[in-house]
């Protein structure tokens, strides 16, 4: 009680002393905190996006003729052999024209005078959740172009493509920014606590010398950088959600942000960044005082 | 030394044959023995440059002797280490020769340290400093700074600070070298009245005025050695050897060292 009483005073006392520079301190943790989160939210939101669009994602194999009943479980045979699939499903040249015109709706009549069978039959293959990455669809879409009577195989490759070289880029981007939050929390906080602890060589020294505890001079510092930490992430953060909040606002009527749902960080992740954060600013303050503080 | 400790009062301040050189070859002290009581008032006086701070020092731990043993409260206090050393130390209230006032903080802050570090109430702390500030006439200095103040006041307030936890040790290193008479006076009767409560206080001084007419042991160091231990009167302390030089006799229950 008493003990908890003298750290918060003697930590008042510092941070009375030092707050310019754990301003900047806590300014620029909180800056690689925003820079951090800023990338990883919109990484996370694109796994998420690319994870719903897996989900929907189908190969579709355009096949030169329509395929007899028998030739459907055939091909359906040889389909499964590569790999367990979700669905496959046969789509008729009739089947096709239906949906075309189904999808043109009013301006169905542009069809009238085309015969009914110029769309091409295909199968539709939908493959299991667990099918991920692009090398695996485009091995699969490959086996698919393989198939005896089969024309062309789609799944939108050149969007998916993209979609995944592109997380790649971010997730590098993402490894980045975590480092640089490393250093400047570490490093930053260290050289802070430094400051300090060298700014009070003399106030340390007495403190020793009339009957100070080791945890009476230690754990002021660790609580500034538990202190640095917290608000540090905090602040961070909550300008990351400021950024998203304005950013959902005024993006949504657009029409950009429709094509996923643009999401902020669950309470889980908000709270890991929290603790991170807290963790690295301790360890920082913490190596400080093994290097500087004598006792 | 063979039959130690037959006193009826237990050793406060025990020091067996200590040398203290500082590099590269100054001997500072040379072959100390002595032995204070618990309670004890005890004068350490010598010219500048005796050793006299030297041998405060050791006993507070700042410095390491280079021979020898000293045990302060029954420890040997540079073998005691961490917390224990913390709480032996919370023990010990020193007035250092040089102040090492914290010049950026008040006088009452200055005070109130060492009874911060072993956690008495803010209330208690308030209350302590206020009555030693009034006890040295110091009260309308309670909020300045101590690097304003002059080198008199300094010395009240760093023996305030040494005093102000009721340490069972109290070391003071030439108290009066900046005071006038009547605060001379006002500082001996704050250290008289720390030592009727009990505690072992030792002074550092060349100050004849505060030891000449006392009672109580004086021991006199020339060149690091001990020129004369007198002893004290009433004292409780009755086998004292009254040895005339230096190296003779500590008078510590009339051990022959
Ligand atoms: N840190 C030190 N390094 C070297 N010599 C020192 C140191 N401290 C004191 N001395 C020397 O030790 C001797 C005793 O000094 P000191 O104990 O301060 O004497 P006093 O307090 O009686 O004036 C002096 O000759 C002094 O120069
Ligand atoms: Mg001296």
């Amino acid at each position: 009680m008493n003990f908890w009483f003298s750290i918060f005073r003697q930590t008042g006392r510092n941070l009375r002393q030092t707050w310019p520079t754990l301003l900047m301190t806590c300014l620029t943790v909180s800056l690689s905190v925003l820079i951090f989160s800023f990338f990883y939210l919109i990484y996370l939101n694109m796994l998420s996006a690319g994870d719903k669009a897996s989900h929907q994602l189908r190969l579709v194999v355009y096949l030169e003729e329509e395929p007899s009943p028998a030739l459907q479980e055939q091909l359906r045979r040889k389909i499964s052999q590569f790999d367990q699939v979700q669905e496959i499903k046969f789509i008729s040249k009739a089947e096709a024209f239906n949906r075309f015109a189904d999808q043109l709706g009013d301006n169905r009549d542009v069809l009238t005078d085309m015969p009914a069978d110029f769309l091409p039959a295909s199968i539709e293959v939908t493959p299991l959740k667990t099918l991920r990455g692009l090398s695996q669809i485009q091995l699969f879409s490959e086996y698919l172009a393989t198939l005896p009577g089969s024309q062309k195989v789609q799944y939108g490759q050149k969007w998916v493509e993209r979609f995944y070289s592109f997380t790649q880029l971010l997730s590098i981007v993402v490894l980045l920014s975590g480092f640089l939050l490393i250093l400047t929390a570490t490093f930053m906080v260290a050289s802070t606590i430094r400051l300090t602890i060298l700014g009070r060589q003399e106030e340390l020294e007495l403190l020793k010398l009339v009957g100070a505890t080791n945890n009476y001079i230690r754990t002021p510092f660790l609580l500034e950088g538990i202190l640095l930490g917290l608000t540090g992430s905090l602040m961070g953060l909550a300008s990351l959600y400021a950024l998203f909040h304005w950013t959902t606002r005024h993006l949504s009527g657009t029409g950009f942000l429709d094509l996923f749902t643009f999401t902020f960080f669950p309470p889980g992740v908000l709270f890991t960044i929290i603790c991170l954060s807290i963790i690295l600013c301790t360890a920082g303050s913490y190596t400080s005082m093994q290097k500087f503080l004598r006792i | 030394m063979t039959e130690a400790t037959a006193s009826s009062r237990t050793a406060m301040i025990e020091m067996i044959k200590v040398t203290k050189r500082y590099p590269p070859n100054v001997t500072a002290l040379d072959d100390i023995s002595v032995s204070i009581a618990s309670g004890e008032m005890f004068f350490l006086i010598g010219r500048s440059g005796a050793g006299k701070t030297t041998l405060l020092k050791l006993l507070c731990n700042m410095e390491r002797p280079s021979n020898g043993l000293i045990e302060v409260a029954g420890m040997n206090i540079h073998q005691v280490t961490g917390n224990k050393l913390a709480k032996l130390r919370q023990k010990v209230g020193v007035a250092y020769q040089d102040f090492r006032l914290l010049t950026d903080r008040t006088v009452a802050e200055n005070i109130a340290i060492s009874m911060e570090v072993s956690y008495k109430q803010p209330q208690i702390i308030r209350n302590r400093v206020r009555s030693l500030l009034a006890q040295l006439q110091l009260e309308d200095k309670h909020d300045i700074l101590t690097g304003d103040l002059s080198r008199g006041e300094q010395q009240r307030v760093a023996l305030a600070r040494a005093v102000a936890n009721s340490p069972t040790l109290i070391l003071v290193d030439e108290p009066t070298g900046n005071l006038d008479a009547i605060s001379t006076a006002q500082v001996m009767e704050l250290l008289i009245r720390s030592h009727n409560s009990g505690a072992t206080i030792i002074i550092a001084t060349h100050d004849e005025s505060i030891y000449r007419h006392s009672t109580h042991r004086i021991m006199e160091i020339k060149n690091g050695r001990i020129a004369s231990l007198s002893s004290g009167d009433g004292q409780g302390w009755p086998n004292v050897v009254g040895a005339r030089d230096g190296a003779g006799a500590t008078g510590g229950s009339g051990d022959r060292i």
